[in-house]
């Protein structure tokens, strides 16, 4: 048996690991334009500041690949001939049995004037946070050790989100001091915590009126933005870019917002988001929603035989109706372990549950469980803000007279707990009561107790 | 105020002093010079009778409490925040400055011997010997054997061995504050695993299989020629490799290269000893199910080297033998999954998983 994966993420490597678990003789091939290795994207940002090594954010040992047998190819795969059965690479093909396509996410791209300036990038490959280091620190984020190179080096085709850029600071002779932010994520906030690491004077500029207003309403974005100044940070909330302004030199040198504000910056990350990286089956048979995700059922399945998708690229079925891919760590994680078992040829379906993620912004940590967009305007919420030996801010959103959604910051929860408090449809008085058996605080942290004003009766 | 998140560990890396640049290879040369100064000659005598201490053992444990007090200012700048660190690292401090220095130096002068209230057998494995014991006061004697043997044990049952390897043990206390800059160095690798589990263990029956013979020995008393000099030579080497090269010169003076508690991770008896007690009792790192992203931050500031990624993704709590609870996964986790645990499982916890290899 012949199973091919495209893409050396989380997702592929689970259903890698998960089939060689079982099966010690099938051929794996996993085929990555962007790396030799597997390692979690999520932690860039802490290459950047220096606070990891390259080699740190690597999970499994680099004699993997020979041990478990895996078949690295190190290529951009350009299509799938779902009749022949190959994976099209440039110049050669590989035949499968079973394919699994997890080939990611790559960034949105921005049409403003000015976009493809030097120096101006996004941070969400292996070549873009080379960029950056390039751009900062003139070279790796590592000080007394250069980290190991990958073995080998691969062509990178244009319009590939993995080629490497031109730096300005290589133009400019000298590195980066200040720096422009563009976009209200998390990746926009972390490229911001590891720019302000370098020492550059770092400015955000978000569209929306608040930071992540998806998930976090304006009082809580009012103390996120508190803690980005209070670190230096320039906020511009609700204004957008209208031109990233070039030098003569072709190096970005500044930028203009639809208000007018005009800054000087050496460098520009654009973190507006990331789109499934799938326009290389553009000319393939397997369907794609208008996004771009490739349109899988439960089961991963997508709409050519023995071909599944998992991870960022997959657009999979929403509870409540709908596909959408889902860019998260674990749910690929997941994907890519029911990826497995289909790719065995068990029955395995994909559930995602209630939707729940965590976050650290800046020095506030975040945890978020089920609906909260439409507690927007916070009408309908019950919010607690803590100011004491711990600060925190407690958001719980009722709908219909149960428990909908939880939005905290500044305390540690167990978000399956509060997730099994939603399922169960509990009324806010019952949770309010409850309350400290969700908590997750570390040991020594007082814990949060809810003013006797605040309680609700039955 | 009480905050989670850590926020300054940024630039880690960048550090050369940290990051096994010509710096850090200095310092690691200049730490083994002191050590090989002190255990192997005496020109610290002198100094040290200058300004007063009888011995250069004093003058030895005063440094040593200096360099805990800066290491500690410093630690506390970066992770204060945390509850937890900060506690701890008032007690180790307390704990080094009043039964590391201020009680010994006081019992000198009070013209007895001086002994370290926080240590133990079979981090001291002479605390045990009948020698020792015969030239000690009843209170101390009951003091070593009933605290070695009784209530450390006991203790790391119930608060896992973190009571004492992060909180009480002096080298642990060293290693945490002044040779905290490093904790990131240590080796995740699986063969510094597997050398750990040869070194650590072997050093902890030779400590034990020495009391024996020595014990033995001092029992029978004099005139067993050939396992009377067996005895003394055992005991010899076993003071000259394990407590002054293995603790003082390799296990301290690699910190800048190996990262901090070389000591604590490849040869000290007692981490062996209380490791496996520990595997019998409540601590755990639990892990919160399906929260982790890998990112890996937690094993790469392990001072032990434990890949706790791996089991945070797998979302397994559990409970390691090397694990000395000094609680920084929890505190540099982004998404807040890890939490340090004294509580006995409950029926429904999954089974422990033994280890995170990925073997074929």
């Amino acid at each position: 048996m012949r199973i091919v994966i495209v893409g050396n993420g989380v997702a592929g490597m689970e259903a890698a690991l998960g089939v060689r678990a079982r099966e010690p003789r099938w051929s794996i091939t996993i085929v990555s334009e962007e790396s030799d290795h597997f390692f979690s994207r999520t932690a860039l940002m802490y290459v950047l500041a220096g606070q990891m090594s390259h080699r740190d954010i690597e999970p499994l040992e680099r004699d993997l690949y020979a041990r478990a047998r895996f078949d690295r190819v190190r290529a951009r795969a350009t299509g799938v001939d779902v009749n022949a059965r190959v994976v099209e690479l440039a110049g050669d093909t590989i035949p499968y049995d079973r394919l699994l396509v997890a080939s990611g996410s790559r960034p949105r791209s921005a049409a403003w004037k000015g976009a493809h300036l030097r120096g101006v990038g996004h941070f969400v490959t292996l070549q873009d946070l080379e960029w950056l280091e390039h751009e900062v620190h003139g070279g790796p984020s590592c000080g007394g050790r250069p980290p190991r190179p990958d073995a080998h080096e691969t062509p990178i085709a244009h319009g590939s989100p993995y080629r490497r850029r031109q730096v300005a600071a290589e133009a400019r002779r000298r590195t980066a001091r200040s720096a422009l932010v563009i976009g209200g994520g998390l990746i926009g906030i972390e490229a911001v915590e590891s720019l302000l690491a370098a020492g550059l004077t770092v400015h955000l500029w978000v569209r929306d009126e608040w930071f992540w207003p998806l998930a976090i309403d304006r009082r809580e974005g009012a103390w996120i933005a508190e803690a980005l100044r209070s670190h230096g940070v320039e906020v511009r909330y609700g204004d957008e870019v209208e031109e990233l302004l070039g030098g003569d030199d072709g190096n970005v040198r500044g930028a203009r917002s639809t208000q007018g504000a005009e800054i000087a910056v050496d460098v520009v990350v654009i973190a507006i988001g990331v789109v499934p990286n799938t326009e290389w089956l553009a000319a393939s048979a397997i369907e794609r929603d208008r996004g771009g995700g490739i349109l899988v059922d439960a089961g991963l399945r997508t709409s050519a035989p023995d071909v599944l998708a998992a991870g960022d690229c997959a657009s999979v079925p929403w509870p409540g109706g709908g596909h959408r891919p889902e860019q998260l760590w674990y749910t690929a994680r997941d994907q890519g372990r029911v990826a497995a078992r289909r790719l065995l040829g068990d029955e395995a379906t994909y559930a995602r549950g209630i939707f729940y993620n965590s976050a650290k912004l800046v020095d506030i940590e975040y945890t978020a469980v089920g609906q909260l967009a439409s507690g927007r305007d916070g009408a309908a919420d019950w919010l607690f803000e803590e100011r004491g030996r711990v600060r925190s801010s407690t958001r719980i959103a009722v709908r219909n007279g149960h428990v909908a959604g939880f939005s905290l910051l500044g305390r540690r929860w167990d978000h399956s707990v509060l997730g099994r408090w939603i399922a169960e449809r509990r009324s806010l008085a019952w949770v309010l009561d409850h309350l400290t058996e969700a908590g997750w605080d570390s040991e020594l942290v007082p814990p949060l107790v809810v003013p006797p004003e605040l309680r609700v009766t039955r | 105020m009480d905050g989670q998140a850590q926020q300054r560990l940024m630039a880690t890396y960048r550090d050369a002093w940290r990051s096994r640049g010509i710096v850090a290879w200095l310092v690691s040369i200049g730490i083994v010079a002191v050590y090989v100064t002190l255990y192997f000659t005496d020109v610290l005598d002198p100094p040290a009778a200058a300004i007063g201490l009888e011995s250069k053992w004093f003058l030895y444990s005063f440094v040593y409490s200096a360099a805990m007090i800066a290491g500690a200012w410093s630690f506390l700048r970066r992770h204060g925040n945390s509850r937890y660190q900060r506690v701890r690292t008032y007690v180790n401090v307390g704990v080094q400055v009043l039964l590391g220095f201020c009680v010994p130096f006081a019992m000198k002068l009070a013209g007895q011997k001086d002994f370290y209230l926080s240590y133990f057998w079979p981090l001291k494995i002479d605390y045990l010997f009948p020698t020792t014991l015969r030239s000690l006061p009843v209170y101390l004697v009951l003091y070593a054997m009933l605290g070695s043997l009784v209530a450390v044990p006991l203790l790391t049952i119930y608060f896992g061995k973190r009571w004492y390897c992060s909180w009480v043990c002096g080298c642990g206390a060293l290693a945490n504050t002044i040779g905290d800059p490093w904790r990131h160095l240590s080796s995740k690798s699986t063969a510094a695993w597997r050398l750990e589990n040869v070194t650590v263990y072997a050093v902890l029956a030779l400590a034990v299989s020495t009391t024996a013979v020595v014990a033995g020995n001092q029992f029978l008393g004099p005139g067993h020629g050939a396992f009377s000099h067996f005895a003394s030579q055992l005991q010899h080497y076993y003071f000259l490799v394990v407590a002054s090269v293995l603790a003082g010169v390799v296990g301290t003076g690699l910190y800048p290269i190996l990262g901090t508690r070389v000591w604590c991770r490849y040869f000290c008896p007692m981490a062996a000893l209380l490791g496996l007690v520990q595997k019998l009792g409540r601590f755990r790192i639990a892990v919160k199910p399906d929260m982790c992203i890998s990112c890996g931050n937690c094993s790469t500031y392990c001072e032990m080297g434990i890949d706790v990624r791996s089991y945070a993704q797998s979302n397994q709590s559990f409970t390691r033998a090397s694990c000395v609870g000094c609680g920084m996964c929890a505190h540099v986790c982004p998404r807040g999954v890890l939490r340090l645990e004294n509580r006995w499982p409950i029926q429904g916890d999954k089974k422990q998983q033994s280890l995170p290899v990925v073997d074929f």
